[in-house]
């Protein structure tokens, strides 16, 4: 219990980051790209709602007790980012990939929402 | 309307404005150059930290000269149509200057997540040694 509250009091104390994040449109759907560098798999969550998509990951650089810095222009932190969904959407068939620290979030387009021609019937 | 669809508009951004300017930003040196550099020694090495998402090991180059050690790189533009374009892409370039002897040829650099670590052994015979006198 103990450890339960030291470790979200550690979560707490590290600061908030929203990660540089690209938003793009392709022919098979959305594409939204984020720059989340030091967080490994473990550590990301990425939950949806009703329609927005959140994404939470921490990076806890590896710097030993030992090391004193002398330069810092980046540091450990969690981030966290909220996107909203069209919805034009396919919830379904959301797919995520995390590769060499850029997050891939490929958001397909509903298939139903495809323009369709409706048959005439004669009676 | 048109404001509906403009990702620049939202509700009280003068405010934010405001705010942003009268706080202190603990996180100023985020948006300085890219990639950031994180720089720190310890007894035996100099570590050089970057981040650097989305580039394999390959794709990065890494020059150690006389004075200096270049991180150099491209992050490729992806294709499609932006609503929304925030990460850096093109060339880049940083450039440590070393002001302190290294060891060369155990200099290791690795790529992990996004982060790239180099580990910049201290020279051996450059490290400060207490020199006992004997009396006699």
């Amino acid at each position: 219990m103990s450890k339960n509250t030291e470790n979200s009091n550690e979560s707490k104390a590290l600061p908030r980051v929203s990660p540089a994040t690209d938003i793009l449109e392709r022919e098979d759907g959305f594409y939204v790209f984020m720059d989340l560098p030091g967080v490994k798999r473990e550590d990301l969550n990425i939950d949806i709602n009703e329609n927005e998509l959140t994404v939470t990951g921490r990076a806890l650089q590896g710097a030993s007790e030992a090391e004193s810095f002398l330069e810092v222009q980046f540091g450990p932190g969690e981030y966290v980012r909220a996107v909203s969904l069209s919805d034009r959407v396919d919830r379904e068939r959301i797919k995520a990939n995390l590769k060499d620290g850029v997050l891939t979030v490929h958001l397909p387009r509903l298939e139903k929402l495809a323009p369709r021609r409706i048959p005439v019937q004669t009676a | 309307m048109v404001l509906d669809f403009n990702t620049i508009y939202y509700p009280g951004r003068f405010e934010r404005l405001i705010e942003d300017f009268f706080r202190p930003q603990p996180g100023e040196g985020r948006r300085m150059a890219f990639p950031p550099l994180n720089l720190s020694e310890d007894e035996a090495n100099y570590y050089v930290r970057s981040e650097i998402p989305g580039l394999a090991m390959d794709a990065v180059e890494l020059t150690l000269t006389e004075k200096s050690l270049v991180i150099r790189g491209e992050r490729p533009t992806e294709q499609g149509k932006y609503y929304r374009q925030e990460r850096p892409a093109g060339f880049f370039q940083r450039v440590v200057a070393l002001n302190v002897p290294v060891d060369r040829d155990k200099v290791r650099a690795t790529l992990a997540d996004g982060v790239l670590t180099v580990v910049l052994p201290k020279c051996e015979s450059c490290v400060p040694r207490k020199i006992s006198i004997d009396v006699a």
